[in-house]
């Protein structure tokens, strides 16, 4: 009674059995999907050995990274973000990417090296919207889902800044840059699985070219999940890279594109 | 021959010093509860007694007439053990302003880096009602210095305090070399009691006033930096932390009906908010050099927030908005930062694991002192002996510091009650070893966790971070260990 119990059984007490294996927990944000620690297992599984299977299929990639993006990792990068200002504005203001909230017109009017026209430059050009990319759901802090969110949606400014393509090579290499920059271990497990399923001449030119380069500028640069891109649309795209300290590699397109061209009968063996 | 030329040029220049059974230098809580306690106690009050203080005790007098209207920022954590001795040996417990005497019945310790690693101290669980109380310096010396007058209407012998009187110098009057002590020894017969200048070898003190006493038994309750503990060439051992302590009385929302001591471990160091009367609360607020100059330094309106969020945030905010306050101190964005990270925190949270939010800051009570572990080889010398921070400071991160000095008096009381019904010389070692026996072993035990403690948790190393959160979530689920560790610091 002390403790505010009844002192005489109650009649309901059977139904009102609480069954925690059964039962899920209340969503912490609109939209998420409370996992317990087995689920996660299970998601985590699937997720890679589909990815490495079929790396074009969106959900495996999408499940493999929220199920490895484990909280010890999204605290650092929150830790990363409270401790800039910028970041701690864009956690603030929350800012989403979609194509409603970029004015995409506005951006095919300016001037070509900023970093606004280089972005749709690069969505045009890989035929790509802003609104390709899906809602966080397994994550289970809400702030730090967000912060997952964000990197998601950053993720083609990555590829706008660098001018690399959303072929798998190229996705390969935006990933490496990533995981060094931003550490998610889903792009770490990208950057050291996804290259054995290439053939060799791609993956020569990963590791001969794109890696190194990828190492060099993650690390060197400063963090990219603290750049509120909506507001430096505008800005010069060689000065931001030589604030971030990011280089820009060489055009991947182009350089398949001679690779091919040059010795033709090679390419009748590789194929 | 040489002791005769001595004589004389002594005899010469200064006045006859007054010869006195006990003198205690330092006025604070530890030299006033040895007075009182000797005054007390049957088998030595009659010895003659003589206290001298520095500083003014003007303020100590007028507290119980006139106590000033805000809490003072000196404000001790008080043991039943101490309370105990208070009321039963001193006696001057009667004379506490109890109206300002806050007794708290739990404490709560947490990590910053992992606000689930939390242990908490609960006296119900031994059945007291009281781990501690919460009360100003001021209050206790004041009632010491009551006491003392009590005792003084009825001694034949009182006790005489001299404030507003410095120690300029503390001589040994047998300077002797060591071939002169082997050549000469000293003959009994000439030692006479009546002439200061003989072979007596009580120390002699010189007093700012051109007085001079020769005192049996000197007792230095002088504080850290002691000159009693020089004069008998005693060593002190121990480090500065780099940390200073910021002191400030503060106001809370509302009165805290659950008497909690709230205390968070912050790389930088710990904070605790402790509570007084009313909706009065102090802090103790451990920090590196350059944050407690930022916090001594803070708009006093923003301060209160910055308690809440020191108390609440995590370390990576609070470093944000050291930095912006470092820039401006009165920069008001800060307390939108606040309000937003304490946003994230849900309400039922913040009202059960956290303490209550701060109010506002008592105008001039911040102040800051340096933190430091210091322990003297031995407490005691021939005619000399060492009570209090003159033998040993402590981080005050368990609020042992005032506690222990009394713990020395006990002791100390103790043996020279032993000797003086013995008819022993209260000032010879044969006396005073047995305080330095038993009072030496349990204050190093103490300073040892104490440091370990501030050690442990100044790192977000994060091995040690799960380790210690580890240590603390054990500990706290271990009912019997924990009861024990109450008993032995509240000493029951």
């Amino acid at each position: 009674m002390e403790s505010g119990k009844l002192h005489y059984k109650d009649v309901n007490s059977t139904f009102n059995v609480d069954k925690p294996y059964k039962s899920r927990s209340k969503p912490n944000y609109p939209g998420h999907v409370p996992l317990n620690a087995f689920e996660k297992l299970l998601m985590m599984a699937g997720s890679s050995i589909g990815s490495y299977l079929h790396p074009e299929r969106n959900e495996f990639i999408v499940g493999l990274g929220e199920s490895t993006a484990f909280t010890p990792v999204l605290r650092r990068l929150q830790r990363q973000m409270l401790s800039d200002p910028v970041g701690r504005q864009i956690l603030r203001e929350r800012p989403r990417i979609t194509s409603e909230s970029l004015d995409l017109d506005y951006l095919r009017l300016l001037p070509k090296n900023t970093i606004g026209s280089a972005y749709i430059q690069w969505l045009d050009r890989e035929g790509v919207s802003p609104d390709t990319r899906v809602p966080v759901r397994y994550i289970d802090d809400e702030e730090l889902a967000y912060i997952y969110q964000r990197y998601r949606e950053c993720h083609d400014f990555y590829h706008a800044i660098t001018g690399l393509p959303i072929i798998i090579e190229g996705e390969i290499a935006v990933k490496v840059l990533e995981f060094t920059n931003i550490g998610i271990p889903m792009l770490g497990l990208g950057g050291l699985f996804a290259p054995l399923r290439l053939r060799p001449k791609q993956r020569e030119r990963l590791y001969g070219i794109y890696y190194p380069w990828a190492f060099k500028s993650g690390l060197n640069s400063k963090p990219l999940i603290n750049v509120y891109w909506e507001k430096i649309l505008e800005q010069d795209i060689n000065e931001f890279r030589r604030d971030m300290g990011i280089e820009q590699p060489p055009d991947l397109r182009e350089l398949r594109r001679k690779q091919k061209k040059l010795p033709e009968p090679e390419r009748e063996n590789a194929n | 021959m040489w002791k005769a030329v001595r004589t004389l040029t002594s005899r010469a220049t200064t006045s006859q010093p007054r010869l006195r059974d006990v003198v205690i230098i330092g006025g604070g809580p530890a030299g006033l509860s040895l007075l009182a306690a000797l005054k007390s106690s049957r088998v030595t009050r009659d010895l003659q007694c003589t206290l001298v203080e520095g500083g003014s005790l003007a303020s100590v007098q007028n507290f119980a007439s006139n106590p000033p209207e805000e809490y003072t920022n000196r404000v001790v954590s008080l043991t039943p053990k101490t309370i105990e001795f208070m009321q039963e040996k001193i006696g001057n417990w009667a004379y506490i302003n109890e109206e300002r005497v806050k007794v708290y019945d739990s404490i709560v310790a947490y990590d910053s880096q992992d606000s689930d690693s939390r242990i908490s101290f609960d006296a119900s669980a031994i059945g007291t009602g009281t781990l501690a109380a919460m009360c100003e310096n001021i209050n206790i010396q004041a009632s010491l210095w009551e006491r003392i007058q009590e005792l003084n209407m009825t001694s034949d012998v009182p006790a005489e305090i001299m404030d507003n009187v410095k120690v300029e110098k503390i001589q040994s009057p047998v300077e002797f070399s060591a071939s002169e002590a082997l050549d000469e020894l000293p003959d009994l017969l000439e030692v006479d009691p009546t002439d200061g200048m003989s072979e007596l070898d009580w120390p002699i003190i010189h007093l700012s006033n051109g007085e001079s006493l020769q005192a049996r038994l000197l007792v230095g309750a002088d504080g850290y930096n002691s000159p009693a503990r020089k004069f008998a060439g005693i060593q002190s051992r121990g480090w500065m932390y780099d940390r200073f302590g910021v002191v400030a009385t503060i106001k809370l929302c509302y009165e805290d009906y659950r008497s909690i001591g709230w205390q968070r471990f912050l790389t930088t160091g710990p904070l605790a908010i402790l509570p007084l009367r009313d909706d009065n609360a102090t802090i103790v607020w451990s920090s590196t050099p350059e944050l407690s100059q930022l916090l001594l330094k803070v708009d006093p309106e923003i301060f209160p927030h910055l308690v809440n969020a020191a108390m609440t945030l995590e370390e990576v905010d609070l470093n944000y908005i050291y930095k912006l306050l470092e820039v401006d101190p009165s920069d008001k964005s800060v307390l939108g930062e606040i309000e937003w990270r304490l946003s994230k925190i849900k309400l039922l949270e913040l009202d059960s694991k956290y303490p209550l939010p701060v109010r506002e800051l008592v105008e001039g009570s911040r102040a800051r002192f340096p933190l430091k572990m210091s322990h003297a080889d031995t407490y005691v010398a021939p005619r000399v002996a060492l009570i209090g921070d003159a033998a040993h400071t402590i981080h005050p991160l368990a609020g042992q510091g005032l506690n222990m000095g009394q713990t020395d008096v006990a002791h100390l009381m103790a043996a020279l009650e032993k000797g003086a019904k013995r008819g022993m010389d209260v000032g010879s070692t044969l006396v005073l070893e047995e305080y330095y026996a038993n009072a030496w072993p349990g204050n190093h035990v103490l300073l040892g966790v104490c440091d370990k403690l501030h050690k442990i948790f100044s790192t977000d190393f994060t091995p040690l971070v799960y380790l210690r959160g580890f240590g603390m979530k054990t500990l706290n689920s271990l009912g019997v260990v924990k009861d024990l560790m109450i008993k032995l610091v509240s000493g029951n």
